[in-house]
C-alpha cells in the first residue's frame, strides 16, 4: 500500500491528491480482501470470474471512462473476498485513460485500493506471451498466483508443461485449470487461501542499470515540481510513447524533455525505447521458461482446414453472409413472436387493471398508458437483446467472431471503425439497443465509441412503418410499385451513408483519443459451453433492465404526462357540441342521440376519436408542437406533422399511432390503413402562405422520411448510450442526430419544392 | 519464413507489437491475407495474430533461406 516509504505518509497523501488529478487510496479501513484477475484477452478470464463468483456480480463503469468494471463476491476459508475482473490486456502500457484502468487498479490510484493479491490468468497454449504481462505486473510487488488456464487445450496441442518447475522459477504458486469445466478451481481456491496467509511475490526483473537510471531521471525530475509517481509508474512513462500518465501531469514541455532525456539514456545503449521493455522482459522469460515447456506444438488439423474454408475469398465470404443473415433474421423475425407476446401481455395487464381504477381517470391513464406501457416498452427489447447475445457468445466462444472481423476489417477501417463493428451495426438494422450493447466486443475505446454512435443511424425496424405509410400513400400511387419498392430499399441506407463519413470526420477531428492499432488474435476453434452462453445472456439482459430500463420507464411516464395534461373537461364538451351540431345538419337529432347512446356505434367511435384529437392538440406536447411548428416550417411540416415528430422522440414507433389520433382516426391505425393514407393525401394547409395547397407534397414526404432516417427518436437508445458511455455522449449524439435530421429535411424540402 | 530485423519506429504502435513478441531475431510467417487485401495474418512463436498493413509495415523483415 505504501510503495515508497521514503516519502513521509502525510506529504504523500496531499501530493497524490494533486498528482494526476485524482485521489489516491489512503490508509484503508478494514474491508474485505481484494483480489484482482489479470490476464490477456481470450484466456478464459471472464469464465473463471463467473465460475468463482457465480452470479454474485456487480457491473458498472469506471468513473469518467467507458470501461466496464466487474466485481464479484466470494468466500474463501471464511474470508469475505471482493474479486475484481480487470479488462483483458496484452500489456500494462497505457496511452489512454481507458488503458490506465489496469495500472491504476493495481497501483491503488484513482480511488482504487491496491489488491492484496493478483490472480494472473495465463493461457497455457501461449505461456510466454501471457507471462509478459505477468512479468510487467511483478514490478508492482503485489503477491500473485498464476493460473494456467485452458490446460486441456495445451495438452491437446502437444505441449508438455512442467508447472511445478514454472512455480519454482516464478516463486509463486502455479495452478493448472480448465475454467470452462470448473476443473482445478477447488485447488485454486485453496491456494488463494494459503497465499493470503503466506504471500509470495514474483521477484522483479533485474533491469540493466541504464533502465534504472532512465526511471530515476523521470522520478526525480518530477519530484522537483512536487509530482510524486511510483517507480513502476515512472517506468511506464519511460516505456510508453504517448503515456497516459504523462498526459495528466501538466508541465507538458518540461515533462516531455524529462522523458526525452530518459529515453535518450536507453537509446545511447543501442535500444529502441518503445521495444526495450519487451526485449528485456522476453529475454528474461526465455531464460525463465527454459525446460518448462516441452513437446511440439501441433496445430490442430481441424483449425487449418477450418481457416482455409472460413477465410477463403469465395467460400469464406459466402459463409460470413450466411451466418450474419441468420443473426439478422433472428433479430428481425424470430424475435417478433416473443415481442408480440410481451405486447399482448402488457395490453392484457392494461385491460385487467384499468377497470379497477375507473373511478380516477388520471390514475387509470398514468398506470395504464404511463407505467404499464413503459414497463412493456422496456421488456419489449429483451428478446432481441437475449438473441443477439446468444449469437455473440456462441460466435465469440467458437472463435468465429475474430475470423469475421478479419474478413470485414477493410470495409470499416477507413472511417475509424474496425472489423468488429460489423455485428453491432448489423443488429442496428433490427434495433439499435442490442447493437449499442454489442459494441462491448470492441476493445479499442475509439472504435467502440464510434461504433456506438454510428449504430443508431442504421435503419432500425421501428422506422419501417413510417416509410411504408408515406411511400404507400404518396410514392406508390404516382410512381408505381417498382419505384416504391426501390425507394423503400434505398431509405434503409440513408443513415448508413450519412454515418460513415461522419465517423471518419469524428475520428479525425472530434474524438481526442489516441488511435490504437487493430490487433486481432486468431484463437483456436472451441466448442462453446451452455453455461457460459447462458451467463452472458443473463448478464446482458439483467444489465439492460436494471441500468437502462429505469431510465426508459421514466421517459415513458414523462411523455405520458406531457400528452395527458392539461385536460380540462371543457375540451371534451366543446368538441361534443361542435360534433353534434355538425351531425344534426345531416341527420335527424333523434337518430344522432340514439347512435351516441351505444358506445360501440360508428358515430360514438368517431366522436371519441374527435375528443382524443382535441385533447392531444391542447396537451403540453400539442401546444409545444404548435409553438415549434415555425422551426419545422422550412422543412414543410405543418403543426400536425410537428406534433407527430415531437411525440416520436421517445420512441419513433408511435408516429403512425399519433397521426391516427391527430387525424381523428384513433390510435389503432397501422401503416397499412387506407383511411389514414386517404386523409393524409387530402390534407390541405388551412392558413398561411400555402393555404389550400396539399400538405403532403413529395418534397415534404421525403423530408419527413429522411428526418426519421437520421433523427435519434428513441429514448431507449439515448438511455443505453448513456449507460454504455456516459450522459455527455448520449446528449451529444441526440443533439447531433436531431440537428443533422433537421438540416437534411430542410435541404430536401427547399431543393425539392423548387425543382 | 521471415526473420524480424527490427521494429522500425518508436511510436506507440511499435511498442504494442513488441509486447506481443514481434521482436528482432524472431521469425514470422505470413499465414494469409484477408480477402479484401487487409489485414494480414501472421504466425509467430506458435500464435496467430492479424494486424493491418499499416502496423505490419513497422516490422522490418528479411527472407530466410
Amino acid at each position: 500500500m505504501n510503495p515508497d516509504p521514503a516519502i513521509p505518509h502525510k506529504t504523500r497523501s496531499t501530493l497524490r491528491k494533486n498528482v494526476l488529478g485524482m485521489k489516491a487510496a489512503v490508509a484503508a479501513p478494514p474491508r474485505p480482501v481484494r483480489i484482482a484477475l489479470l490476464g490477456n484477452p481470450n484466456t478464459g478470464k471472464s469464465t473463471l470470474f463467473n465460475r468463482l463468483t457465480g452470479l454474485r456480480q456487480h457491473i458498472a463503469n469506471y468513473p469518467g471512462i467507458t470501461v466496464e468494471k466487474k466485481t464479484g463476491a466470494m468466500v474463501i476459508a471464511g474470508r469475505q473476498i471482493e474479486l475484481l475482473d480487470l479488462p483483458g490486456t496484452y500489456s500494462l502500457s497505457a496511452t489512454s485513460l481507458d488503458e490506465r484502468v489496469v495500472m491504476d487498479a493495481l497501483g491503488g490510484r484513482s480511488g482504487h485500493r491496491a489488491p492484496d493479491l493478483i490472480v494472473c490468468v495465463v493461457d497455457a497454449t501461449n505461456i510466454k506471451r501471457n507471462l509478459f504481462l505477468v512479468s510487467e505486473a511483478a514490478e508492482l510487488g503485489i503477491p500473485m498466483v498464476v493460473v494456467l488456464n485452458q490446460w486441456d487445450a495445451a495438452k491437446r496441442n502437444g505441449f508438455r508443461i512442467n508447472s511445478e518447475l514454472l512455480a519454482d522459477r516464478l516463486g509463486v504458486p502455479v495452478i493448472p485449470t480448465v475454467a470452462k469445466r470448473g476443473q482445478g478451481l477447488e485447488e485454486l481456491k485453496k491456494v488463494i487461501g494459503h497465499t493470503l496467509a503466506d504471500p509470495h511475490r514474483i521477484p522483479r526483473i533485474l533491469w540493466p542499470e541504464f533502465i534504472d537510471e532512465a526511471r530515476d531521471i523521470v522520478r526525480n525530475g518530477l519530484a522537483e515540481f512536487d509530482v510524486d509517481v511510483t517507480g513502476p509508474e515512472a517506468l511506464r512513462m519511460v516505456f510508453d510513447t504517448d503515456s497516459a500518465f504523462a498526459d495528466k501531469i501538466g508541465h507538458k514541455h518540461r515533462v516531455a524533455s524529462l522523458l526525452n532525456a530518459a529515453r535518450d539514456r536507453i537509446r545511447s545503449h543501442g535500444m529502441n525505447p518503445a521495444s526495450a521493455e519487451a526485449v528485456l522482459h522476453y529475454r528474461h522469460l526465455d531464460a525463465l521458461l527454459e525446460g518448462v515447456i516441452g513437446g511440439d506444438r501441433r496445430v490442430a488439423r481441424t483449425r487449418n482446414s477450418m481457416d482455409a474454408l472460413l477465410l477463403n475469398r469465395f467460400w469464406g465470404t459466402i459463409i460470413f453472409f450466411g451466418v450474419m443473415s441468420v443473426v439478422f433474421q433472428s433479430l428481425y423475425a424470430w424475435a417478433s413472436p416473443l415481442m408480440a407476446l410481451i405486447q399482448a401481455g402488457s395490453k392484457w395487464m392494461q385491460e385487467a387493471i384499468s377497470p379497477l381504477l375507473a373511478g380516477t381517470p388520471m390514475i387509470q391513464s398514468l398506470v395504464s398508458d404511463g407505467i404499464i406501457a413503459g414497463v412493456g416498452g422496456v421488456l419489449i427489447f429483451l428478446p432481441q437483446i437475449l438473441l443477439l447475445f446468444l449469437f455473440i457468445a456462441v460466435l465469440e466462444d467458437t472463435g468465429y467472431l475474430a475470423r469475421a472481423a478479419f474478413l470485414m476489417d477493410k470495409l470499416f477501417g477507413w472511417c475509424g471503425l474496425n472489423g468488429k463493428s460489423f455485428v453491432p451495426l448489423l443488429s442496428g438494422y433490427a434495433c439499435a439497443i442490442p447493437g449499442v450493447m454489442a459494441a462491448r466486443s470492441l476493445e479499442d475505446p475509439k472504435a467502440r465509441i464510434t461504433t456506438i454512435l454510428m449504430t443508431p443511424f442504421m435503419s432500425c425496424s421501428a422506422r419501417l412503418p413510417v416509410y411504408v405509410l408515406l411511400i404507400g400513400a404518396f410514392v406508390e400511387p404516382s410512381h408505381g410499385p417498382i419505384i416504391a419498392g426501390w425507394t423503400l430499399f434505398l431509405m434503409h441506407f440513408v443513415g448508413a451513408a450519412v454515418s460513415m463519413p461522419l465517423a471518419w470526420f469524428m475520428n479525425r477531428c472530434v474524438l481526442r483519443i489516441k488511435t490504437q492499432p487493430f490487433i486481432l488474435e486468431m484463437p483456436d476453434y472451441r466448442v462453446p459451453t451452455l453455461r457460459n452462453v447462458t451467463i452472458r445472456m443473463w448478464e446482458r439482459g439483467r444489465e439492460f433492465v436494471v441500468r437502462a430500463g429505469t431510465v426508459i420507464l421514466a421517459f415513458s411516464v414523462i411523455i405520458w404526462a406531457l400528452l395527458y395534461f392539461p385536460r380540462p373537461e371543457s375540451v371534451a364538451e366543446k368538441t361534443r357540441e361542435a360534433f353534434l351540431a355538425a351531425q344534426s345538419a345531416t341527420m335527424p337529432a333523434a337518430e344522432v342521440s340514439r347512435a351516441l347512446a351505444d358506445p360501440e356505434s360508428g358515430l360514438s367511435m368517431k366522436l371519441a376519436h374527435r375528443i382524443g384529437g382535441a385533447y392531444i392538440e391542447q396537451s403540453c406536447l400539442g401546444r409545444f408542437g404548435k409553438a415549434l411548428q415555425p422551426v419545422f416550417d422550412p422543412a414543410g411540416f405543418d403543426w400536425k406533422i410537428t406534433i407527430g415528430v415531437l411525440s416520436s422522440f421517445p420512441a419513433r414507433e408511435v408516429f403512425v399511432a399519433t397521426l391516427g389520433v391527430i387525424y381523428n382516426l384513433g390510435a389503432d391505425v397501422d401503416e397499412g390503413s387506407t383511411d389514414l393514407r386517404a386523409i393524409l393525401a387530402n390534407e390541405k394547409w388551412h392558413d398561411g402562405p400555402r393555404a389550400g395547397q396539399p400538405v403532403y407534397t413529395l418534397p415534404v414526404v421525403f423530408a419527413l422520411m429522411v428526418f426519421f432516417a437520421l433523427c435519434m427518436q428513441c429514448g431507449a437508445t439515448v438511455a443505453v448510450i448513456a449507460k454504455e458511455l456516459n450522459w455527455g455522449w448520449a446528449i451529444g449524439a441526440f443533439v447531433t442526430m436531431t440537428g443533422l435530421a433537421w438540416v437534411a429535411a430542410v435541404v430536401i424540402y427547399q431543393i425539392g419544392s423548387r425543382l | 519464413m521471415l526473420d524480424i530485423v527490427s521494429i522500425a519506429s518508436d511510436c506507440t504502435r511499435a511498442g504494442r507489437l513488441a509486447a506481443l513478441g514481434f521482436l528482432p531475431g524472431r521469425q514470422v510467417r505470413i499465414v494469409r491475407i484477408a480477402p479484401l487485401g487487409d489485414p494480414i495474418s501472421l504466425e509467430m512463436e506458435g500464435q496467430e495474430i492479424s494486424v493491418r498493413r499499416a502496423e505490419a509495415d513497422l516490422i522490418e523483415v528479411k527472407e530466410v533461406g
